[in-house]
């Protein structure tokens, strides 16, 4: 082995009914290496720290920039995309585990479509196609533009999901990625015409209300978007909402 | 437009009732209750007389049973079920807000306990009619002494920790920065209920009057 080396333990299964077991391996260090680099590395050369021959460990990654989500795991304990998490800054040895909170596939590939499956419960597109031609849509101010950007940044990767307390196999919660993007497509001038479908749906089984303030959605949030603050305010239209079509119906 | 026809909302409906309860009737009850027994800080007979005051008032059995009993029973027996919800981190990710996540808990079930003993002993065990020299005899034991100053600290925290909650789970701060002055409000009013429960316990303890000059 050279000098310096970036010792990886990886929690492992082939099958999600199968018990979890550790490997460790140790790679030759290079600098600027990543997460996803180490994964390379021991597909390249499966072969475990006591010189036992072994696979090459599933994972999912895509961009490679911290656009896609696809390579949430979590890393030293911590729910963060594994392209943007530099060995450097890292304690070694690094510990690689599967998302928690979704059902797992393989290694560190895990089933996320709990996500898809919410965004198209609550609504979260704009219809544009219609049997005739729509035309254009209303104009879009700036102020509401520069809100929205930061909630477009959402790429579901479920670290949000992952870090909260209300999300488990006692709830349905939804999270605060799908809310917050309830309140981008709402922001929408077209988007708002479904506005009341997807408060009706934050209103369901797993909806908003789950939400009980812990905040750590925010800090693990690689996008930086303000999921606190769309919580708060679909709490906010939710409420009104309800409010409003209880006490005199809907429009 | 689509309706909420086949989704139920019971959930919605029981967990918001459970947040505006923390606040009305309950909360407004305890901001009621450490200011009728401040009287003891006046004088004993002060405190007698508001005592049956409060004692006599008409309605007073249905009054209690709304404003007091009930909403407390379905605060703590729901709060429990939140709770069981919730698989709590803050160990592993010991971030401010999550303490206060897992603290709202605990402080909840100890001022549930605590409210449990409390009414037992000094509403029921009394039939309703508690005197300055009951709790001052009370007092005198200094196991009760700390049960009151734990209930009472328990309960300050979790009104002001669910009053910064409650602002953001209705929608009122939405800011980062309204939410920030909305926690710093929660945190004045748990010390103010903090020191103002401690010092009633203090009257009561040491028959300190310091507002007797008021006579």
């Amino acid at each position: 082995m050279p000098d310096k080396t970036v010792i990886v333990r990886i929690k492992r299964r082939q099958r999600p009914d199968e018990p979890a077991r550790w490997e460790e391996f140790e790679l030759r260090y290079r600098p600027h290496m990543n997460v996803i680099t180490c994964l390379r590395d021991i597909a390249e050369r499966p072969v475990t720290r006591d010189g036992r021959e072994s696979s090459p460990a599933s994972y999912e990654a895509n961009c490679l920039e911290e656009v896609c989500g696809a390579c949430a795991m979590l890393i030293n304990g911590e729910p963060r995309q594994a392209c943007s998490a530099l060995v450097d800054n890292l304690e070694q040895p690094i510990c690689l585990e599967p998302l928690s909170k979704f059902p797992l596939v393989r290694d560190l590939v895990v089933d996320r479509s709990k996500m898809f499956e919410d965004l198209k419960r609550t609504h979260c597109w704009i219809p544009i196609d219609g049997t005739y031609d729509l035309g254009e849509g209303p104009r879009m101010s700036p102020a509401t533009q520069e809100t929205g950007y930061p909630l477009a940044r959402c790429m579901s990767c479920g670290n949000c999901l992952e870090i909260c307390p209300k999300v488990n196999e006692h709830t349905q919660f939804v999270g605060a990625a799908i809310i917050s993007q309830v309140r981008l497509f709402n922001m929408h001038p077209t988007g708002k015409l479904h506005s009341a479908e997807r408060l009706e749906a934050l209103m369901g089984p797993g909806g908003i209300q789950d939400c009980d303030n812990s905040q750590n959605c925010v800090k693990v949030c690689p996008k930086g978007i303000p999921l606190t603050e769309s919580i708060a305010a679909m709490n906010g239209q939710v409420i009104r909402h309800a409010l409003k079509t209880w006490f005199t119906g809907h429009d | 437009m689509a309706s909420a026809v086949g989704v139920t909302r019971t959930s919605f409906f029981l967990d918001k009732l459970q947040s505006l309860s923390g606040i009305v009737p309950i909360g407004a009850y305890l901001a009621e209750h450490f200011f009728e027994n401040s009287y003891a800080l006046v004088s004993p007979d002060k405190y007698n007389y508001i005592a049956s005051k409060l004692e006599t008032v008409p309605w007073r059995i249905p009054l209690e049973f709304l404003l007091i009993w009930l909403p407390i029973l379905f605060h703590g027996c729901y709060g429990l079920y939140i709770w069981w919800n919730g698989k709590a981190n803050a160990i592993g990710h010991p971030w401010m807000t999550n303490w206060l996540y897992v603290l709202q808990r605990w402080t909840g079930i100890i001022v549930f306990a605590f409210i449990g003993y409390h009414v037992w002993t000094v509403r029921f065990l009394s039939h309703g009619k508690t005197t300055y020299a009951d709790i001052a005899h009370a007092m005198a034991n200094p196991w009760i002494v700390a049960i009151y100053a734990i209930g009472i600290l328990a309960a300050s925290f979790h009104l002001g920790n669910g009053l910064w909650n409650f602002s953001c789970k209705w929608g009122f701060a939405v800011t980062p920065e309204s939410q920030r002055a909305a926690g710093w409000f929660g945190a004045c009013v748990a010390i103010v209920f903090a020191v103002i429960g401690l010092a009633i316990i203090a009257g009561f303890r040491f028959h300190w009057t310091p507002f007797d000059t008021y006579l």
